[in-house]
């Protein structure tokens, strides 16, 4: 069937042309030279058409897959609902009935002061815009709901679609102007991240800096000093606050994994001295790190600060502190620190 | 009855004797029976009666039109009852009592007095109001139909209500049913010439219409449910318009439960409006807050989550079909038992409602909602899920919650392919509302509804599109002829259908030979109106004797009248497969029905236990039985007709051929054609759309042509209740139809082409000879 449609049968276009071949000429034409030939029967032998004829009809026969199927009947109800039936041939006779009761189109009913009538028309009847329901002219149209979905789903998900077309076409658009600035914000992405790096590389410069020089006081005083956190300068607070939340955390999945599946932190009252020696609970194995459960204000807002702003603070804190320069990696004897050239890394170029 | 009271003249209640001693002509056999002087109707023809000890009833004081509501309920308090003269029972002053409290009761000399003044009124009243059951009765006070001769009428959409409707104003009356209070619905008439109230189905007035086109049988006809706009109630609306004009005397109410009343007052050249309050309670209304996925399993959550948290009180789910409410249901129960063990949740009873459901089934919805599992527990709920039957037509008392997933089955007809099937849509506003209005019947309420606030506004409509858009027209259009209806194309309709539907009736009722070209009713036409039936199945019944098997055809037109007979329950579905594959005869599913029923009369004669016999057979008793009335009514339509109830003996090859082809005298229209050899796909004629035939066929070898009897549309397109035909008989039973020219170029047309070629050449041979 298809392939008829495709080709415009040779024989009539042949007709055409041979009004204008020279009926004298003793030339013959060759049909593989024929433009309007197609491919299929150009020299085709009998076998290849019997050949092409079995496969098409083999295509034919073959059952249609149910999608196929089922958007064949679709396509064909779609095409007999969109057809109104007052323009269709044959005229129907129910139609001429309906013209000698006097019916010039429009919708049925009482009929309406000549006026009205007009508007109507024009109106296309049916739920409408104006104020006043018009009896319609078209049927009711079928809408075939498939599967459960819930009302409004289908015109939200429609909505989403048309937003995400929408917000597609701005970026888009948007892309164009962003090209620069994208690689702006890849270098300053970049130079945050470094600044970073170099910040915690500066308070593991005064940790260790610090432990020194507690190390060679103790060595003098003979005693252990513990610190609480909130002794520790702001500065490089956060390094030591993170590290010893990192090991609690480790503790606690170790305790967790050992414990018999129960929190560590679990009391059974029903347990005695003895089961708890023999379940390997005589000690409370848990140190609750209350200082880390503690809020620490002045921390978090040193936190949010800039990092080039926090390198800064602890660049200057080892220079007014311990006479280091991070930048010169030198500790100098005295606070004019001679031979540094500056704050900044700048200065060290 | 209809003859007797045309004959009388429209009167007063100053009606002289001479009009009186007609109206005992009337009554002549019952007042043979009853002592003359108990007859209440008689009691004031008696004068000597009056004094002494005869009944003196107290509407004897009435002047119709002229009655209050204190003359009422004195004539209602008083110790015999007016209208049959015995002593009121004990059950009646109780029933007076609780009738009483009804909102209407409040209004009822407002409503006499509106009455009074106007001859069109229309009165809304919600739900609860106790308009169907109290208004009626109010006229029946006032316009004394006992003393005119004029009933009153008042039409229901649906049988059952009808029937139970006028079952509980008998009592109310403290009458017999089927006295002066009966209905009359279709196949079933439970009214005697004492009648004075008639509950009916509005198809049923439509249908007496044609026979006394100004209705003056009644004094007073009450439109009630005018917003569920069902077909024949558009109609009847119309006509009355126009009857309205030409009986002056006719009183009309259109009742309506919805606040929508504008529409008929001004139809109804600006009618006075009565509205009486329901007994209601706020609603309170939530949303989802997105869209939902799937309503079903949605709805079974939201169930769940009602049954955990909130206080105790019923829920109403509405659903849209019998699958989908038994899987909820099952569902919901096996999720609640969970609840119970788990957490300790009261116990639900869940109960299915639906249209085909069996009435002792339908009853269970009233049972009470069940105690807690032990003392102090949480309390017991009963959870009811239905179909939309339950959003106007039953009440259902101690519903608290309603959950509203926004869809309902609706009927869709478009002419355009000439589909009437039933349809999962959204339902509208209006629709919505009522459905909420469900939850405050005993206390205020919560409806859940599954979609958005956003999709309630913008995606519902504002009111459901009204039956006469929805249908096929032919029958109504036969009927409207039928009813001297001439320029159906301006007939005042309340919602005029669409031109397409109103041609293809026309045209339709033309190929079956009902109408002429000229659009006036032919012989044939004026006989099958007179059959409560489809205009095709009318014609195949009137024309069956013609092919030698009135008494079968006419059997397969009852057993198409009502409800499926198959019974296919879930967890047997095998053995009704076996047992209907007994019945099966291998041309066809019309054959199959002829079959079964002929074998369940068989069981009957034999003296079989008919109700285990169906029941072993996975037949509908219900259903067959009620097939079995049907044929009776219409066996005495055909007779009272002359048409011949005829058989081919059985023995005859020829018997089942000629039941094949009367089945084509009427559904010559609906046939399809096999799309290919190898192929289960058929194309339907002239519209061109593909269908397959619906799995509950019999049918297993692929015929090139089927008739079908009905086109249904689910989320594929079937045929259902398929027979084998030949192609020759199209051309030869209705050759108008099947006028080739007429035909699209095409697979059909080449076929009948072919077929057409070979019937000329056999009788060119048969002539050469």
């Amino acid at each position: 069937m298809s392939t008829l449609k495709h080709n415009p049968p040779p024989s009539s276009k042949k007709d055409g042309d041979s009004e204008e071949d020279d009926y004298m000429s003793m030339t013959f034409a060759d049909p593989s030279l024929d433009p309007t030939a197609t491919s299929s029967q150009k020299g085709e032998t009998s076998l290849q058409r019997r050949l092409r004829l079995k496969r098409e009809a083999e295509a034919r026969a073959r059952p249609k897959s149910k999608a196929e199927l089922a958007a064949e009947e679709e396509a064909r109800r779609e095409a007999a609902l969109s057809q109104s039936l007052l323009t269709s041939q044959p005229k129907s006779k129910g139609l001429a009935m309906m013209a000698k009761m006097g019916f010039k189109g429009g919708a049925l009913g009482k009929q309406q002061p000549q006026q009205e009538q007009e508007q109507q028309q024009d109106g296309d009847g049916g739920e409408g815009k104006s104020k006043r329901q018009w009896p319609r002219t078209e049927p009711i149209r079928i809408e075939i709901k498939d599967g459960r979905e819930g009302i409004g789903l289908e015109s939200e998900r429609k909505r989403k679609i048309r937003e995400a077309a929408e917000a597609a076409g701005e970026r888009a658009k948007r892309a164009k102007a962003e090209e620069g600035e994208y690689r702006e914000r890849m270098r300053r992405e970049r130079e945050a991240a470094r600044l970073e790096r170099q910040f915690v590389a500066g308070q593991k410069v005064a940790e260790r800096i610090a432990l020194e020089k507690e190390e060679e006081k103790e060595e003098r005083k003979g005693t252990t000093a513990s610190r609480p956190l909130k002794a520790i300068p702001v500065v490089w607070r956060g390094l030591v606050r993170a590290r010893e939340e990192a090991e609690r955390d480790r503790r606690m999945r170790y305790d967790l994994e050992q414990g018999l599946s129960r929190l560590p932190t679990y009391e059974d009252a029903e347990e005695d001295e003895d089961d708890r020696k023999a379940l390997g609970k005589a000690r409370t194995t848990y140190v609750a790190a209350e200082d880390l459960d503690e809020e620490d204000p002045e921390l978090e807002e040193f936190n949010a600060l800039p990092p080039e702003e926090r390198l800064r603070r602890v660049v200057t804190y080892l220079r007014e502190e311990y006479h280091y320069c991070f930048w010169c990696k030198f500790e100098y004897p005295d606070e004019k620190m001679e031979g540094c050239p500056g704050l900044t890394e700048e200065d060290h170029d | 009855m209809a003859d007797s009271t045309k004959g009388l003249k429209r009167s007063s209640a100053e009606s002289d004797g001479s009009q009186d001693s007609k109206r005992l002509k009337t009554n002549g056999d019952d007042s043979a029976k009853m002592d003359g002087k108990q007859n209440p109707y008689l009691a004031h023809l008696n004068e000597d009666a009056r004094d002494g000890s005869g009944f003196k009833s107290p509407l004897d004081q009435f002047e119709r039109h002229k009655t209050t509501a204190l003359q009422a309920a004195k004539a209602e308090d008083s110790d015999l009852n007016p209208w049959t003269g015995n002593p009121h029972s004990q059950q009646y002053f109780k029933i007076l009592k609780t009738r009483r409290d009804l909102p209407v009761h409040k209004q009822r000399q407002e409503f006499l007095d509106m009455y009074h003044s106007t001859q069109i009124l229309v009165f809304v009243g919600e739900t609860g109001s106790g308009k169907t059951t109290q208004i009626p009765q109010y006229v029946l006070y006032d316009e004394l139909p006992h003393l005119t001769g004029k009933l009153i009428a008042c039409t229901q959409p649906r049988r059952v209500a009808a029937m139970s409707v006028a079952q509980r104003v008998a009592d109310e009356l403290d009458v017999t049913l089927g006295e002066e209070v009966g209905y009359s619905i279709r196949f079933e008439n439970k009214t005697s010439s004492r009648t004075l109230l008639k509950y009916m189905t509005d198809g049923q007035l439509l249908r007496e219409a044609m026979h006394d086109h100004d209705m003056s049988r009644y004094g007073c006809i009450i439109l009630d449910e005018a917003h569920e706009r069902t077909l024949a109630t558009d109609i009847l609306m119309a006509l009355l318009k126009q009857i309205a004009e030409r009986r002056k005397d006719l009183k009309i109410i259109v009742m309506s439960a919805t606040l929508d009343a504008q529409k008929f007052q001004t139809y109804f050249f600006n009618a006075p409006l009565l509205a009486v309050p329901g007994r209601t309670h706020p609603v309170e209304i939530f949303y989802t807050p997105e869209p939902e996925r799937d309503y079903l399993e949605a709805a079974v959550r939201t169930v769940l989550q009602i049954h955990a948290s909130e206080p105790e009180g019923d829920i109403l789910l509405f659903l849209t079909g019998e699958e989908e409410i038994e899987d909820a249901c099952r569902r919901i129960s096996l999720e609640v038992d969970d609840m119970i063990r788990e957490s300790d949740a009261g116990p639900m009873s869940v109960y299915p409602l639906y249209g085909t459901l069996p009435p002792y089934q339908q009853q269970r919805i009233f049972d009470k909602a069940p105690e807690p599992l032990r003392k102090g527990g949480r309390p017991g709920r009963k959870c009811i899920v239905a179909t939309n039957i339950a959003e106007t037509s039953l009440t259902i008392d101690g519903i608290v919650y309603v959950v509203d997933p926004g869809f309902s089955k609706q009927k869709i007809y478009n002419p355009r392919t000439r589909v009437e099937s039933l349809l999962v849509s959204p339902i509208s506003k209006a629709s919505a509302q009522q459905r909420a209005g469900r939850a405050g019947r005993t206390r205020p309420g919560k409806c859940f509804r599954l979609y958005t606030e956003k999709a309630f506004k913008k995606e519902l409509i504002e009111q459901t599109y009204p039956e006469i858009l929805r249908s096929n027209l032919a029958n109504t259009v036969l009927e409207l002829k039928k009813l001297g209806v001439q320029d159906l194309v301006h007939f005042d309709l309340m919602d005029p259908p669409a031109p397409e539907t109103m041609m293809r009736a026309l045209e339709e009722l033309n190929y079956l030979a009902c109408l002429d070209d000229d659009g006036e009713l032919t012989q044939l036409g004026n006989l099958a109106s007179e059959f409560p039936l489809d205009p095709a199945l009318a014609v195949m019944l009137i024309t069956s004797p013609e092919f030698y098997c009135s008494n079968e055809i006419l059997s397969i037109t009852s057993l198409l009248s009502v409800p499926q007979i198959w019974v296919r329950p879930n967890n047997a579905r095998k053995r009704a497969d076996e047992m209907k594959a007994q019945f099966a005869h291998p041309d066809g599913d019309h054959l199959t029905l002829l079959n079964a029923y002929h074998a369940y009369k068989g069981a009957e004669q034999a003296g079989e236990d008919v109700k285990k016999w169906c029941h072993e057979h996975f037949l509908s008793y219900r259903h067959l039985s009620s097939a079995d009335n049907v044929r009776a009514q219409l066996k005495r339509i055909m007779e009272t007709h002359d048409i011949q109830l005829v058989s081919t003996p059985f023995q005859n090859k020829e018997y089942y051929t000629n039941i094949r082809r009367a089945l084509l005298a009427g559904f010559f229209m609906q046939v399809a054609m096999r799309e290919s050899s190898n192929s289960k796909v058929y194309k339907t004629v002239k519209d061109d759309q593909l269908v397959l035939i619906h799995p509950s066929t019999v049918v297993t070898s692929p015929y090139d042509w089927v008739v079908y009897n009905e086109f249904v549309l689910t989320t594929k397109q079937y045929v259902r209740t398929v027979t084998n035909i030949r192609p020759e008989w199209l051309l030869e039973i209705a050759p108008n139809y099947y006028d080739l020219d007429t035909f699209e170029k095409g697979e059909i047309k080449s076929a009948l082409t072919r077929v057409a070629e070979k019937i000329r050449r056999r009788q060119a041979m048969k002539g050469g000879r």
